[in-house]
């Protein structure tokens, strides 16, 4: 594929995908706080922040590290664009369809957290370097889990390449086969975007955590990156356990669509309805039962695939 | 612009990027950065890996090194003195002999690389390279695998005894003590026996 | 993309690391320069494999071994800079001029 295409197939994806996150996030906000959704606010409302955030003046601390600051949402985003162009966007249709997409993924997804810490580390400030750190307490817990489901899902498809593990999924999806696949790989997600339960890196009981420091046009960026690997790791999911393309009636594109408008429905969900964890509580709850449990699906998994 | 001419173009970005960025590891200030550098070597010969087919472990280096790199940084800032890089630092020894170590170990290993003549012998199979590694590490060579993998869980279990702080008699770092100011003295008091231990921490907290 | 210059890039790689490895004070830092070594030496296998052995899968192979061997070499030298940190106090080289416990 031309490359300017790529870039701009990838950049759609990804872009509509943040805008539908920040609708839906909305939304829910709105939900839970009683007050009447008014579908055109709601609509409108992501466009007027992102505006309003460009235009805030941007501050800055004491002596920060200044390009490792602005390299962190440049980072995060391009891991996210990473993995989404390994991902089949419709039968026979991928960005760039890696024979070793599901490594592709695990790579660019270890490279967050670099991304995430440095995010933290060089603002030159307390409360940033300690989401900083929190986020590296939490990313090395999720990050078992997160590959050994992964590695389960492409047991079927005798194959790393994501397409093929969607073809795989003809007859019934992953999330039927697996039925441990999608939650493991749902809560490693929402730690990867620390997103709800898990925002302790940028959490509001640290003021912002990495992001504390940060406005203005760098904080949108922030954000924007942010919400580019929830839509990674949503897009991910619905080809690897929601049968991708798959689906009656409707053409491939469109239920890939649906499947991952559901996932970030579904996280949004979580995030407004369940508390915010404790991360040394999350941290023995994935190596003592996450881990395990990731571990029975492999083993289930690979005896099925036999 | 033809297939070959763009790896030329990227292998030249990538290579050269990895040898800088491993120069500026030990050209910089501050602990982060210097594990960072490090890590923007291992991701410039990841990609040079996978200009050479080498997909998988080009991938598999990077998913490792990123992780490492930052479990890096954070022991440098838990141990050093200087974490953040706000002052000016150079903690050397050796330099010079260091210097020359270095140059000259390239020079030879260069050297070789150029001078030896070694079999002109491209890849040509089509076969994907992943598969043919993954039936190498369960075929052939098992038992080499294998031997990783126990080589890979006896040092797992053999770090976390050396650095868990609950030893068989205590804590780990009991009868240990301030680093000595004269080099060649005793650098920790013998530990005290165990019982008295338990009166003086009553004592203490009471 | 030639065999030379791979070769030449992995033992400029592995120049440095023994530069770093030899000059620095630090544990953490001499960590740093052995991984460059493994680096240089990673590089040429794979270098190796690609344009001199036909792609022979051993090399991939020698490749993973040299991974473990990083990983074994981060975990244990961790390890060791925090039970020396506990019982010394000391992130130096220097520091450990006594070698006895």
């Amino acid at each position: 594929m031309n490359p300017v295409a790529a870039v701009g197939v990838v950049g759609g994806v990804l872009g509509a995908g943040a805008y539908a996150l920040a609708v839906l996030d909305g939304a829910a906000a709105r939900g839970v706080a009683g007050m009447p959704r008014r579908w055109a606010d709601v609509v409108v409302e992501p466009a007027r922040d992102a505006a309003l955030l460009a235009l805030t003046r941007r501050s800055t601390t004491e002596r920060p590290d200044a390009q490792a600051w602005a390299l962190a949402p440049g980072l995060l985003a391009a891991m996210a664009g990473a993995a989404v162009a390994s991902v089949p966007l419709a039968e026979g249709f991928a960005v760039a369809d890696v024979a070793d997409g599901i490594v592709l993924f695990g790579a660019a997804m270890a490279v967050v957290m670099v991304g995430v810490y440095l995010h933290g580390w060089s603002a030159n400030s307390p409360f940033p370097l300690v989401g900083g750190y929190r986020f590296i307490a939490l990313a090395l817990s999720y990050e078992m889990p997160l590959a050994l489901v992964l590695i389960a899902a492409a047991l079927p498809a005798e194959s790393l390449s994501v397409g093929a593990i969607v073809a795989s999924q003809a007859g019934s999806w992953n999330v039927v086969r697996q039925p441990l696949g999608l939650p493991l790989y749902l809560v490693a997600g929402m730690g990867l975007a620390f997103w709800g339960p898990l925002d302790g890196a940028d959490g509001a009981d640290l003021a912002g955590g990495t992001a504390a420091e940060v406005s203005g046009p760098a904080r949108l960026a922030w954000e924007l990156a942010r919400r580019f690997v929830l839509v990674a790791v949503a897009l991910m999911g619905a080809a690897v356990f929601l049968g991708g393309w798959h689906g009656p009636v409707l053409p491939g594109a469109v239920w890939m669509a649906l499947k991952t408008l559901a996932l970030l429905a579904l996280t949004v969900a979580i995030g407004h309805r369940v508390a915010r964890v404790r991360l040394e509580r999350f941290v023995v709850v994935a190596w003592a039962v996450l881990i395990p449990l990731a571990l029975v699906d492999v083993f289930v998994s690979g005896a099925l695939a036999l | 612009m033809s297939r070959s001419l763009a790896v030329d173009v990227a292998f030249v970005l990538f290579a050269g990027g990895a040898v800088v960025a491993a120069w500026l590891v030990f050209r910089t200030d501050s602990m982060v950065r210097a594990a960072y550098w490090l890590l923007a070597s291992f991701l410039g010969v990841g990609a040079v890996m996978v200009l050479l087919h080498a997909r998988f472990l080009g991938l598999v280096l990077v998913l490792m090194m990123a992780g490492e790199m930052t479990i890096m940084a954070v022991f440098m800032v838990m141990f050093m003195m200087n974490p953040a890089g706000l002052n000016p630092m150079t903690m050397v020894h050796q330099h010079g002999s260091a210097k020359v170590a270095g140059l000259v170990s390239f020079a030879g290993l260069a050297l070789v690389g150029i001078v030896a003549e070694f079999p002109d012998r491209p890849r040509t199979s089509d076969a994907d390279p992943t598969a043919e590694l993954g039936v190498e590490l369960l075929g052939d060579s098992m038992l080499i695998f294998e031997t990783a993998g126990v080589t890979l869980l006896a040092t797992m279990i053999g770090s976390i005894a050396v650095a868990s702080k609950r030893g068989r008699f205590g804590d780990a770092e009991e009868g240990s003590g301030p680093p000595p100011l004269e080099p060649t003295a005793r650098p920790a008091p013998e530990p005290e026996p165990a019982m008295e231990d338990h009166d003086h921490e009553g004592m203490h907290h009471g | 993309m030639t065999l030379q210059s791979l070769l030449v890039v992995s033992a400029a790689l592995f120049g440095i690391g023994v530069y770093g490895a030899l000059s620095q004070q630090t544990f953490v830092m001499i960590m740093m320069g052995l991984e460059l070594m493994l680096n240089g030496a990673m590089l040429a296998a794979v270098a190796l494999w690609a344009m001199s052995t036909a792609g022979a899968p051993k090399g991939q192979l020698l490749t993973v071994i040299v991974m473990t061997v990083m990983a074994v070499e981060a975990a244990l030298g961790f390890a060791l800079v925090i039970g020396i940190y506990r019982i010394r106090k000391a992130d130096m080289t220097e520091k450990l001029k006594r070698l006895r416990g």
